[in-house]
């Protein structure tokens, strides 16, 4: 019987680890054999607002709550199309002249949308028999007027605020009641936001000018419609509670924990499309052509912060899907770029996909040292940008993946063209032409021709991790092979944001990823009416410039718009405000029992393609884990060896006492033995 | 004993309020609240008038003295308010996140006395020889190696040999010590080092007195004088220096916490010092001491029940 | 910024004043005493040796000068060991780089490879040293002095100043430490002078603890009271004889609590709060190693190298923390 309290409670704590079960699934039991996909984020959304989510992940999950009424053709990805998908049909646009209060007459358009009568919202308790009611009009002019409300921050609404007929009005008065603490204005009429007496499923958007992008604004979840109830019912918490008509709904959300997609029963029926590119077939993409959509039941999106820890959930079968970070690319992949013979193996699939956006490094125009239009700064420029070689960056950071960047439009978008090569980015190692650039910029050898200081070029930077450090140490050293000083100042997202706009800055890097694939999402970057608080980063005002986007950013894409093109490419080529550095593709390792999903980088609702075959995955994830016994028997008899001895020698030590003695009598040793 | 616990309490108090003094002149008053707007505000470029809206939401728009009044009765109410950066009850996560810290902290804390006072035990007994060196020098290796590493390399080295475990999430309910088995490990064999060397110490001051070498003498064998008579008297060493880390256990090591994904206290805290949440680290500040406090009144008591010369008057 | 020659000087001081220090402490009896015992314990002396190498490189790395105008600042230890920079990560001993998919000739020999900047890695260990070396020391610099003021006003004076004091320091010690740590570097910043004022702020209520036990023992004191009768002014008393008497147990409890300062730079570093990004310390490099275990084949000798450089000072410090308490005070074990 063991006495000991330590014993004993070493045992106790065996018991319990063993009765509480020994596999290493980390999901209840049973639940890999159903219809769900299991995939991992690094970090929960922020928040789930279709007002006000902008960021990426955040839109993954939205778009498949709340659609819009456009949405992007899933399989369709050389040239993207867009399709009804809340909408009836498309939208008509026609001409609308009126006058404004001022009494003139503006030449605007005016846009009609009809949507589908069968819609319903999901069922959630802020409807009074916690049952979804249809859907009308109203509710999608709803969500322009949350847009409109200061509390919601919404970060488009400049896309709309100028453009609508009587929607900075709305806005400024929102402003000023939340100053006095009054709730923003629902009710008031809008004269852009019309809906049509004689049809509830009807309504229009009145513009005051050109914007044939409102189609695409129309695929993004921030016109998506919503309920006001669901407004009134949570208030505050709408954020973490989003309320649409999508395929999914957000069963449950778990922060930092879990986020569980269930079907949507009240979805509007859907199916897989049967047609797409061509080569769809082959790949197997139109497989599932006529099913009803989503193809899973549930999707469970778990927050694993550490990346060893994901990954190696993924290895054991325990994620359906990983994105390909930098340090898991050595596993991945064999020599050759192929995936390596223990992933094929296992079954596990790659797919690539192209990021539709731009990485670069960017100048403060308004610097004195490296901003201006005079061609001694344009030439600095020009010699710095052909210091950085975007292949290096693409070897070290994305294993080889992503194709170096010549100018700002990414492949994709109407008027990229590969054969372009800006002669600003042909890398030489030599350096010669650049060190050329720089004398004649005022900078022989990188030191200044009039004060005898070397070029100092300051970096600010939000890449205060380790990966970023690295980044940081790459561009340190291709720049200072031109004989500059660079000095780089990482610091915090807030500080290094407040420094962006208070103008403190004189080199930073940036990127952007499209909002909508059209070339208007790009040049705008370089607007000058769009500097800080605006998206223009750098300050970049040409007028030139200026008046050539204003021309262009309304046209289809003709071949008069492709001259337009050329000409600010070559504009953004001479005055090289910008160091473009790569357009950066994903890599996604599938698990072989995932259907096929084609990858669209423009549109969100992937989710509802994924299949997953949940019998093959059971059996795989049972045979990848099974339990390794023999380090724990090794240990135990090391343990064991490495006290044996000591044992003889306490023993000896207490049996030499008694022979000692000479006593038969077993008594214990006399003296202690410290 | 009644009184003792009310007047300590009642000292707990004024400690209390200078905490939050503490907390308010770090917070409020160094950093600007426009840099937490810009930080928490999800659109690419707020503008000025987002960011005024936010610190409207939030409460940082008023005077400094409102500020300092709303700030202490906040905390005293244990209303701690809404995170920064989501916007949630910060109260509610707390709640939610105290079963999965408390029960890696009892579990670290009690394989943890069991483990280090074994291994005492192991080299009181074997005093004198190789064991007894070994395990010293072990200890003091131990304690040299940082935090960090343990956690690293027991990370690699468990959730890839064994398979017994999952590797990282959570659950509530009995399976939930499925997940807590390897933090508990990793957390158990960072500490080793420095308790059983402690408490070796203590074994050891009592194996020299009187009544051990009279026991010796009455014949009674060396294992049950140790754990009889020694582990009895060195318990008052013992309790006074275990209790007194129950605290910052709760806290849940930030560190174990986010590396094997358990949605405790720890993680909670990890998240907002990443995100820069001063609205989270002030009330996991504020708590962190109630704890504290509520662990060194409880390292009293403990000592008064274990020592009967101790009176509490 | 003071000018390079100028800040060459520092360091210098600091070896002067440390050697003056000991010379002067050798002169009395309890220092002569506590030496002599040191000097035979041969564990010690190793101990001390190695803290001396340690102390050695941080020197090294602290006198830096530049070679002409618009050359960069470099020490020492730059001058020897800033072997050829690399692009990448690559092996110890190795020829070419590693992880890359197509590996480059490496530009030079590194015998424990280089880190993800092409730095290599015995460089930046021998950098982070100096980075160790002033977290210790300056942090306690900063609260030494001000945990003995106070811990002697509140030991002598007592009533309303040891109250107000041992109130103060109660509240600061109240606040779980890393909660403390992390409150204060979120808001002051990333920075090693930030870094030494928050682990100064942090630990000098333990030493102020130590301080104010000893003052009391001593306040009782015969001479003290004579001292008084004499006229002598509470200053003076406390300077001239109550400080000496405090400094061996001082001095005891800042060499152990040198190794945690040491060991909480690593964990803030990995809290994001350490250190400079670019600032070579080992904090920064064991962080960074959280990514290259991810990898496989596993990049090990970045992490290898800094704990390594972290253990064998902290053991030293431990080692010999331990060997000038017994020598000074074998009473002192309890």
């Amino acid at each position: 019987m063991i006495r000991s309290v330590p014993a004993r409670g070493v045992l106790a704590v065996l018991a319990i680890w063993t009765l509480a079960g020994c596999n290493n699934s980390p999901y209840p039991p049973g639940i890999t054999k159903e219809s769900i996909f299991f995939m991992s984020q690094i970090d929960d959304p922020r928040k789930l607002d279709p007002a006000s989510s902008y960021r990426d992940d955040e839109g993954k999950i939205l778009d498949v709550i709340c659609p819009s009424y456009y949405e992007y053709h899933p399989l369709k990805t050389k040239v993207f199309q867009l399709k009804p998908m809340l909408g009836e049909r498309d939208a008509r646009r026609e001409a609308y002249n009126y006058t404004d209060a001022g009494g003139k007459a503006i030449a605007g358009e005016r846009w009609t949308f009809h949507i589908r009568h069968d819609l319903r919202f999901q069922d959630d308790p802020c409807f009074p028999s916690g049952k979804g009611r249809t859907i009308t009009a109203r509710d999608f002019l709803y969500a322009f007027r949350r847009m409109a409300d200061p509390v919601n921050g919404s970060p488009v609404v400049s896309f709309f605020e100028d453009k609508i007929i009587g929607f900075d009005e709305l806005i400024a008065r929102n402003r000023e009641r939340q100053k006095r603490g009054e709730p923003a204005d629902y009710d008031a009429p809008v004269a852009g936001l019309q809906l049509d007496p004689a049809d509830p499923y009807a309504f229009s958007i009145a513009l005051n000018q050109s914007y044939p992008q409102l189609r695409y604004l129309m695929a993004m979840h921030f016109t998506s419609p919503m309920p006001y109830e669901a407004a009134a019912y949570y208030g505050g918490d709408i954020q973490r509670h989003p309320v649409g008509c999508g395929p999914y709904v957000l069963e449950s959300w778990t922060p930092k924990r879990r986020i569980v997609l269930a079907k949507n029963p009240n979805r509007p029926p859907e199916s897989y499309p049967d047609d797409g590119d061509p080569g769809d077939a082959e790949a197997g993409y139109l497989a599932p052509a006529g099913r009803q959509l989503p193809l899973v039941d549930k999707i469970i999106i778990s927050t694993i912060t550490e990346n060893t820890t994901g990954w190696n959930l993924f290895l054991q079968g325990y994620q359906d899907a990983w994105i390909l970070k930098q340090t898991n690319f050595q596993q991945a992949f064999s020599q050759q770029g192929m995936l390596s013979e223990e992933m094929r193996q296992h079954g596990i699939r790659l797919v690539k996909t192209n990021d539709i956006g731009v990485t670069y490094f960017a100048f403060n125009m308004q610097d004195p040292v490296v901003g201006g239009y005079t061609p001694a700064r344009r030439k600095l420029r020009q010699a710095i940008s052909l210091a950085v070689n975007s292949q290096e960056f693409i070897d070290l950071f994305s294993q080889g993946n992503g194709i170096v960047a010549q100018g700002i439009l990414p492949p994709g978008i109407y008027g990229y063209d590969p054969a372009y090569n800006n002669p600003w980015r042909a890398y030489d190692p030599s350096l010669a032409r650049a060190r050329e650039l720089l004398k004649e910029a005022g900078y022989p050898s990188g030191i200044d021709s009039k004060t005898g200081d070397r070029l100092t070029l300051y970096y600010d930077n939000a890449l205060t991790t380790a990966g970023g450090r690295q980044f940081v140490g790459l561009i340190s050293r291709q720049l200072e092979a031109l004989g500059i000083d660079f000095e780089s100042r990482s610091q915090r997202d807030v500080v290094w944001q407040n420094k962006i706009d208070g103008n403190n800055w004189q080199f930073t890097d940036y990127g952007w990823l499209a909002d909508y694939p059209d070339a208007e999402n790009f040049f705008f970057l370089l607007y000058g009416p769009n500097r800080r608080p605006g998206p223009n980063l750098t300050g970049y005002d040409n007028p030139v410039y200026n008046r050539l986007f204003e021309k262009m950013r309304a046209m289809d894409d003709t071949p008069e718009r492709l001259a337009i093109i050329h000409q600010l490419r070559a504009m953004i080529e001479e005055d090289c405000p910008l160091i473009f550095v790569q357009h950066t593709e994903t890599m996604t390792l599938y698990q072989g029992w995932v259907g096929p999903v084609k990858p669209n980088p423009i549109g969100n609702t992937l989710h509802k393609f994924r299949s997953v075959d949940a019998a093959l995955r059971a059996e795989r994830q049972r045979e990848w884990n099974a339990p390794v016994v023999w380090p724990l028997a090794v240990l135990a008899a090391l343990f064991v060896a490495c006290n044996v001895p000591a044992v003889l020698v306490v023993r000896n030590r207490h049996r030499r006492h008694v022979t000692q003695r000479g006593s038969s009598t077993p008594v214990s040793p006399s003296c202690s033995v410290t | 004993m009644l009184r003792y616990l009310i007047r300590r309490v009642l000292y707990a108090v004024p400690i209390l309020v200078g905490v939050s003094l503490i907390t308010f002149i770090l917070f409020y008053g160094v950093v600007p609240p426009r840099q937490i707007a810009r930080r928490n505000l999800s659109a690419k470029n707020p503008t000025p008038e987002q960011i005024q809206d936010w610190l409207v939401a939030h409460g940082y728009d008023k005077p400094m003295p409102e500020q300092f009044k709303k700030h202490m009765t906040e905390l005293f109410l244990l209303r701690f308010g809404r995170s920064d950066s989501t916007g949630e009850d910060i109260a509610a996560r707390i709640r939610a996140g105290a079963g999965p810290s408390f029960l890696i902290a009892s579990l670290i804390f009690a394989s943890a006395l069991v483990t280090q006072l074994f291994m005492a035990l192991w080299a009181a007994y074997f005093r004198g020889t190789y064991v007894d060196a070994w395990i010293t020098f072990l200890c003091v290796v131990s304690m040299s190696v940082v935090f960090i590493v343990f956690v690293i390399v027991g990370q690699y080295l468990l959730g890839n040999l064994m398979r017994f475990f999952p590797l990282a999430g959570y659950q509530s309910g009995l399976s939930a010590f499925r997940f807590a088995f390897l933090p508990a490990v990793v957390g158990v064999a960072a500490g080793l080092g420095s308790g059983t060397r402690l408490y070796r110490t203590f074994l050891l001051e009592e194996v020299n007195q009187d009544y051990v070498r009279t026991a010796r003498a009455k014949g009674v064998p060396e294992a049950r004088i140790l754990f009889r008579h020694v582990l009895k008297n060195a318990a008052i060493p013992i309790i006074t220096s275990t209790v007194l880390a129950i605290p910052s256990l709760m806290l849940g090591s930030l560190v174990l916490e986010s590396f094997f994904g358990i949605p405790g206290l720890g993680s909670y805290t990890y998240d907002a010092i990443n995100s820069q949440d001063f609205a989270v680290v002030r009330a996991m500040v504020f708590l962190g001491t109630l704890l504290y406090i509520a662990g060194t009144i409880l390292t009293d008591v403990c000592y008064a029940l274990a020592d009967p010369r101790i009176r509490l008057e | 910024m003071l000018s390079g020659w100028l800040l060459n000087i520092i360091p210098l001081a600091i070896v002067a004043a440390l050697v003056t220090a000991v010379r002067r402490a050798s002169r009395k009896p309890l220092w002569a005493e506590a030496i002599r015992r040191l000097k035979g314990n041969r564990v010690a002396l190793i101990a001390l040796a190695v803290i001396g190498l340690y102390g050695t490189v941080a020197f090294c790395d602290s006198i830096a000068w530049r070679d002409d105008r618009n050359a960069p600042l470099l020490s020492l230890v730059d001058r020897v060991f800033g072997r050829p920079q690399e692009s990448t990560y690559s092996a110890p001993l190795a020829i070419r780089t590693f992880g890359e998919p197509m590996p480059r000739p490496l530009l030079g020999k590194h015998w424990l490879g280089t880190d993800g900047t092409g730095q290599d890695v015995v460089y930046m260990t021998l950098k982070g040293c100096r980075t160790a070396m002033i977290i210790g020391g300056f942090t306690l610099l900063i609260a030494t002095p001000l945990a003995l003021f106070f811990g002697m006003l509140a030991g002598y004076h007592g009533k309303t100043v040891d109250d107000a004091i041992q109130y103060t320091y109660t509240v600061l010690d109240s606040i779980p430490n890393i909660l403390l740590l992390v409150a204060l570097l979120m808001v002051l910043g990333r920075g090693l002078p930030q870094l030494c004022v928050a682990l100064g702020i942090t630990s000098w209520v333990s030493l102020c603890r130590l301080a104010r036990g000893e003052t009391l023992k001593h306040r009782g004191r015969e001479y003290v009271r004579a001292a008084r009768a004499l006229g002598v002014s509470h200053s003076r008393i406390m300077m001239r004889h109550i400080l000496p008497n405090l400094l061996p147990v001082v001095v005891i409890a800042t060499t152990l609590s040198f190794s945690g300062l040491v060991l909480s730079e690593a964990i803030l570093s990995y809290l994001q709060l350490g250190v400079a990004a670019g600032t070579g310390s080992w904090g920064n490099m064991i962080d960074a190693s959280r990514l290259e275990l991810a990898r496989q084949p596993v990049i090990w000798w970045n992490l290898a190298a800094a704990s390594t450089a972290l253990f064998v000072l902290v053991l030293a410090f431990n080692v010999f923390g331990d060997a000038l308490r017994d020598a000074i005070d074998p009473r002192l074990r309890s």
